[in-house]
């Protein structure tokens, strides 16, 4: 599991402690949006989307709050966008290819393409989300539910049809 | 910890390892990004294109208006004929007399037809030729000026030919682009 690192303090609207902020919290973050959209050049996309987005309402962070469970949240939103975003491309890609063969897999896609990690892709962003900071950065379901904005029941309910869904899916028990 | 959760923290690590091995790329400017989408895309583009085309619009008919009175593009020389002009309709301001108003309608109106006028003697029916640095702007004020007339005075002397006449033009071989 990976370590979570201890937290830092940062100074809302500073500009230099955002920059920090950014360096300390990128490949976690988008550690996370890999899990969450389809490739990685599009969870790198993300990643700097978020960026841009905390930056805007960075003077509004208040430091009592986890500034990099607060990226969470809002990279999480972020691929939620961009997964409706997807499926829309798709419905349109889908008609304009009627009849015609499909175009071959990504090979940056092919690497990641475990049944677990493709089930896990399959399952709603928010229940993603929960496994990835559940077992990969280790957060507990309180820092979770903090993160999400949501009660730690929640996220219990959350982790536990995730995890469900994926034994069903790979047919374990 | 239950199997599959160990399975999921393996796979997991497996594939998001490598991230942490990966160089940090640089922080993308929210700032400029904005900026670019403003002026570039969507509904920024549109209106941003609007704002552009009034400009010109509204640039374009302050030249029409001031070469149409005085004859000339040249803002300078506007200036210095409606300022003369101005003081000539004061001066003959008698006593009692408000108004100048009609005085310089008609110096525009005259000026406008006398520098359509000229540019027909030259030929030249946009009057861009005759001289006097005259534009299309003046002619078109005496060509509204003329409306009814026929349309043969306005073409000039040299427009005596019929332009459909192939007698009148050289053989003309269009070659198609490379």
């Amino acid at each position: 599991m990976e370590a979570k690192p201890a937290p830092e303090s940062y100074e809302p609207g500073s500009e230099a402690d955002f920059e920090r902020l950014y360096r300390n919290s990128y490949r976690r973050i988008l550690g996370t949006l890999i899990t969450l959209v389809r490739d990685r050049a599009t969870a790198e996309d993300c990643a700097q989307e978020t960026y841009e987005r905390a930056f805007r309402h960075w003077k509004e962070w208040r430091p009592e709050a986890s500034a990099e469970a607060w990226l969470h949240r809002i990279a999480i939103n972020v691929a939620i966008s961009d997964r409706r975003r997807q499926k829309l491309r798709q419905a349109g890609e889908l008609v304009r290819r009627l009849g015609r063969p499909g175009a071959g897999p990504d090979p940056s896609v092919v690497a990641e393409r475990s049944d677990l990690f493709r089930a896990m892709k399959k399952l709603p962003p928010k229940q993603t989300a929960v496994l990835v900071l559940r077992h990969f950065h280790g957060y507990s379901n309180r820092e979770i539910a903090a993160a999400l904005g949501v009660p730690e029941q929640t996220v219990a309910s959350r982790l536990a049809a995730a995890r469900q869904h994926l034994q069903a899916v790979l047919g374990r028990r | 910890m239950s199997d599959i959760e160990r399975e999921l923290e393996d796979e997991l690590h497996r594939v998001l390892d490598p991230t942490s091995a990966m160089p940090i790329p640089p922080r993308r400017s929210a700032g400029n990004r904005t900026a670019a989408r403003t002026v570039l895309g969507g509904a920024g583009a549109a209106l941003t294109l609007k704002l552009l085309t009034g400009v010109a619009v509204a640039a374009a008919a302050v030249t029409v208006a001031g070469a149409a009175t005085t004859g000339s593009i040249n803002p300078i020389i506007w200036g210095q004929q409606v300022s003369q002009h101005v003081a000539d309709c004061k001066a003959k301001l008698t006593d009692g007399q408000h108004g100048i108003g009609d005085c310089v309608s008609d110096f525009s109106n005259q000026h406008g037809q006398a520098v359509a006028s000229d540019a027909r003697h030259h030929g030249n029916p946009s009057g861009s030729a005759n001289g006097h640095g005259n534009n299309t702007n003046a002619n078109d004020h005496a060509k509204n000026k003329n409306k009814g007339r026929s349309t043969q005075q306005t073409k000039g002397p040299s427009n005596g030919q019929d332009t459909t006449d192939p007698a009148a033009h050289a053989t003309v071989t269009a070659s198609p682009q490379p």
